[in-house]
């Protein structure tokens, strides 16, 4: 099959779980979650009051038009307004995704770059003092909660040695990065050891592939070997778990955000939730839905890059 | 020795790195920085019905009434009103004068984008948009059925497809372009505390035409500061309103507000910008406090053993220069029943219940030992509250409550059916909630806790479904009348009063004191029916609390109040003195 057809197959794919999201997102809000009438009118609220909004709300409506109203806003991405903030949703994601995207995305690089290196590091040195030295402060760094890390990390690094800004945040280059360099780097400890971890098992899987030791026997160095032959082949795990990662830098960080008092989508997410604010709620969930299916794709389409073996089909 | 050499190098190099991406504090800025604990819901004053969105509305919004910011006990003053009210001798016709000359702040929504002077009319606009069915307005219940006219006008409306905002009603009446009038459908004395609340302040018909359903973020009133545009972000950063009237600082005070009148009679608002940094969590908070970042803070309860003993403050905290405020709010905690089932209509098993628990023990694990115990249900401060009473079925007392659930028909609690105790799902309530199953198990009351989100646990009240539950009720206003409310039979739920509890004689006394002026008379009543509800049990009043606010030595006329949401425009900041208690930081 070829790249095309494959690619339209897969995106056709897009619509029957968008219908299936959009049947959870509906059994969600009608059957688990709380009636977002009772926050919305405060505690003052008349059941008549609660019946109007119901009904302004268009949560009288019969189940099916509701559903199929789900489904039209997840195929023509018409989200409209947020219930509680009365702002129109596609301004709240325009505005939250720079902010959160001023943490993730270095995160995302740096964590990465910083991961594959020393698993490289450490599977050359495989059995060393090294590779023993790595393993056992990775897992030391897994033991400990995130949130210890950011309690720590803002008392003693910003509070104490007054080295970043506490929280808070500035839209606009430069003015962003005084605020978000302690959560990057925070998170890059947080991440540092599963990622480590994983990228290091994933490369002595290949380590000790019959094609490594002829490659050594041939004669090629022990550094081509790394980079040109195992690395090359480790990349399909490493791929799916890199691209995986990129539709969550857009959802952002909800406990960094949340600490560091950064205006993302992580926040914006917890707030609907807090608030029942459906419309945002189900935008999210759809858009997410959506990231996930296409980077799915573009994983798929890179294994055949960087493994002409693979066939799609 | 080398290798040392170039590590110390690169060690000095890394600090002076980071160190330059903290910002340095400026001493001479003149700017106030506060914290909001939650977000703000946004600038429309008739849903602004959280503390947190009040505040904000305040600044921006005003009404014809406000508090004075120096008097205690409260004492209302007129704000955008010339005077106070030319009140009929019915109570029921109240006469107001607006002051003139003040005008809106600018906005494009104006010719010429200046904003125009207020009228009466535009009072009698606001107040028919907080009653307009279709806005949804969380403040609606403070002119329910108190205006005549304006219920039936209200329900006319809402068949329509829009409010017809020309239809006269009858207890709503713009006189003339500075006289507005109210008639009220009966004689409601705490009325006056509604044009005081943020609920009804004046808005532009222009500005809601213009921004249609983002009105919400587009804040225009006629007070002393302005924000062009709300975005719903973490800071929000106010500068002065350049068309802001003449207002000043008071003159007089209480006797206990005597030290803060060193602005007397300049002109406020005394700050030119304020950024509230919306934090919802308390550590980081709490430590930019700690860095002087932010001018006064709430002692968050884990913070709480570190910075306060004995209430007094610790010897590093007094070093920097910062003080403390104790100031006790007008609040109550209290457990009750849902009178809709019989089982709680047994005085003794509530008298039992109230025995045994050990309220003393339950200050100090929840509130630092900070608040004061509720003998009933009206906080300190406001008359009906009798500061000599003492509750008498208030335990810890294990043998008296063994002896009255007895004397209720269930000796050690046999025969008595498991209860279930609702509360809202967060950390601080299950805690709170388990030690209560814990009392009650010391004399044989078995309680199965049932956690829930807040809509939820707010839905199981409004639908009278709970058997009892933990809740907590601040004032709106400053009067007996608003905590009383909460166990008036026609009250019940869905209205505030979601014990449901309907006595034929405290409704009876409850409607009696309504309806009267403050007087003697009236307190007497109150103080009747506080006592009634002890006397009884209707509820275990649990505490009123205390905010502990820590405030910063440049900081000026700084005071705690529930109920002056406008209080940043008599804030003050002594640069000079900023900046020498800076360095000790």
């Amino acid at each position: 099959m070829n790249l095309y057809s494959y690619i339209f197959r897969r995106l056709l794919y897009v619509v029957p779980v968008l219908l299936g999201v959009c049947l959870i997102i509906f059994v969600i809000f009608n059957v688990v979650a709380p009636d977002p009438a009772f926050i919305l009118l405060g505690r003052h609220a008349t059941i008549e009051q609660i019946a109007t909004l119901h009904r302004e709300l268009g949560m009288d409506r019969p189940f099916i038009v509701q559903y199929i109203d789900i489904v039209k806003s997840a195929f023509t991405f018409d989200f409209g307004y947020s219930w509680s903030s009365k702002q129109q949703i596609w301004e709240m994601i325009k505005a939250g995704a720079g902010p959160s995207l001023t943490i993730t995305l270095p995160l995302f690089i740096l964590s990465n770059v910083l991961s594959i290196s020393i698993a490289l590091l450490v599977a050359f040195y495989r059995g060393k003092l090294i590779d023993k030295v790595v393993l056992l402060v990775s897992i030391a760094m897994m033991s400990i909660p995130s949130l210890a890390y950011i309690l720590f990390g803002q008392w003693f690094f910003a509070a104490y040695l007054g080295w970043f800004e506490i929280a808070g945040y500035e839209p606009g280059f430069p003015n962003f990065i005084p605020y978000t360099l302690l959560p990057v780097l925070l998170y890059v400890a947080i991440s540092w050891g599963p990622e480590t971890r994983f990228y290091r098992s994933v490369i002595l899987d290949e380590v000790y592939q019959d094609y490594v030791r002829t490659a050594r026997a041939k004669g090629v160095s022990e550094l081509s070997v790394m980079f040109k032959h195992v690395l090359k082949n480790a990349m399909i795990p490493i791929l799916t778990q890199i691209i995986l990662q990129i539709p969550f830098l857009i959802l952002g960080l909800l406990l960094a955000e949340s600490f560091f008092s950064i205006p993302g989508l992580g926040g914006i997410i917890i707030k609907a939730i807090n608030t029942s604010d459906f419309p945002v709620i189900k935008a999210m969930t759809i858009l997410s839905a959506i990231g996930f299916i296409l980077f799915g794709v573009i994983t798929d389409v890179l294994y055949t890059v960087v493994d002409p073996r693979m066939r799609l089909k | 020795m080398r290798m040392r050499n170039v590590f110390l190098v690169m060690a000095l190099v890394t600090s002076a790195f980071f160190a330059g991406c903290a910002k340095k504090q400026d001493a001479s800025e003149r700017v106030l920085n506060v914290v909001s604990a939650a977000e703000i819901k946004g600038f429309d004053p008739i849903m602004a019905d959280d503390l947190y969105s009040g505040r904000e509305i305040a600044k921006i919004y005003e009404g014809l009434l406000a508090y004075h910011w120096l008097k205690m006990p409260y004492e209302l003053i007129p704000n955008l009103a010339e005077s106070m009210p030319e009140v009929s001798k019915d109570g029921i016709t109240y006469t107001f004068k607006i002051k003139k000359g003040i005008v809106f702040q600018d906005d494009a929504a104006f010719p010429g984008g200046k904003g125009r002077e207020i009228e009466a009319a535009d009072f009698v606009y606001s107040i028919k948009r907080l009653a307009d069915s279709k806005n949804q307005a969380t403040g609606w219940w403070i002119l329910d059925g108190k205006l005549k006219g304006l219920n039936e006008w209200r329900a006319k409306n809402e068949k329509l497809p829009a409010a017809n905002y020309d239809e006269e009603v009858v207890g709503l009446k713009a006189i003339d372009k500075h006289t507005l009038q109210f008639q009220l459908a009966k004689p409601f004395p705490q009325f006056l505390y509604a044009l005081a609340m943020g609920f009804t302040s004046v808005v532009s018909k222009e500005v809601v035409a213009k921004y249609g359903k983002e009105f919400i973020n587009h804040p225009v009133g006629t007070g002393p500061y302005v924000l062009p545009k709300f975005d719903q972000g973490k800071r929000i950063t106010y500068t002065k309103n350049p068309t802001f009237r003449e207002k000043f600082y008071p003159s007089d005070a209480s006797p206990e507000f005597q030290h803060l009148l060193a602005d007397a009679g300049k002109k406020l608002p005394l700050i030119d910008k304020i950024v509230v940094h919306v934090m919802v969590e308390s550590q980081p908070a709490w430590l930019k406090f700690g860095k002087g970042e932010v001018d006064y803070f709430g002692v968050p309860k884990d913070n709480f053993a570190t910075a306060v003993k004995d209430n007094k403050l610790s010897d590093d905290l007094v070093n920097k220069g910062i003080t403390l405020t104790i100031s006790p709010q007008l609040d109550v905690t209290y457990t009750s029943f849902n009178y809709d089932n019989k089982l709680f209509h047994n005085t003794n098993l509530r008298r039992a219940m109230y025995l045994a628990y050990d309220e003393k023990k339950a200050n100090e694990l929840f509130y630092n030992n900070t608040a004061f115990p509720a003998q009933s249900i009206t906080p300190p401060g406001i008359a009906g509250n009798v500061t000599t009473y003492k509750n008498q079925w208030k335990g810890p007392n294990l043998e008296l409550a063994k002896k009255t659930l007895a004397l209720a028909g269930y000796p050690e609690g046999k025969g008595l059916p498991e209860i279930i105790y609702d509360i809202p799902d967060s950390t601080t309530s299950r805690q709170m909630g388990e030690y209560f199953q814990k009392q009650m198990k010391q004399i044989g009351i078995k309680i199965k806790i049932s956690a829930s989100p807040w809509p939820e646990f707010q839905a199981k009240l409004k639908k009278r479904s709970g058997q009892m539950f933990g809740i907590a009720w601040g004032a709106d206003y400053p009067d007996a009348e608003n905590f009383l409310q909460l166990f008036y039979g026609p009250n019940s739920a869905p209205g505030a009063n979601s014990t449901n509890y309907n006595n034929p004689q405290y409704n009876k006394d409850f409607e009696a004191a309504v309806k009267m002026q403050d007087s003697p008379a009236r307190t007497a009543l109150y103080e009747k029916l506080n006592q009634y509800l002890a006397e009884e049990a209707v509820s275990l009043f649990g505490v009123h609390r205390q905010a502990y606010t820590l405030q910063h030595g440049w900081l000026r006329n700084y005071r705690a109040g529930d109920l002056h949401h406008d209080s940043l425009q008599y804030l003050n900041i002594d640069s000079a003195k900023k900046e020498e208690l800076l360095k000790k930081f």
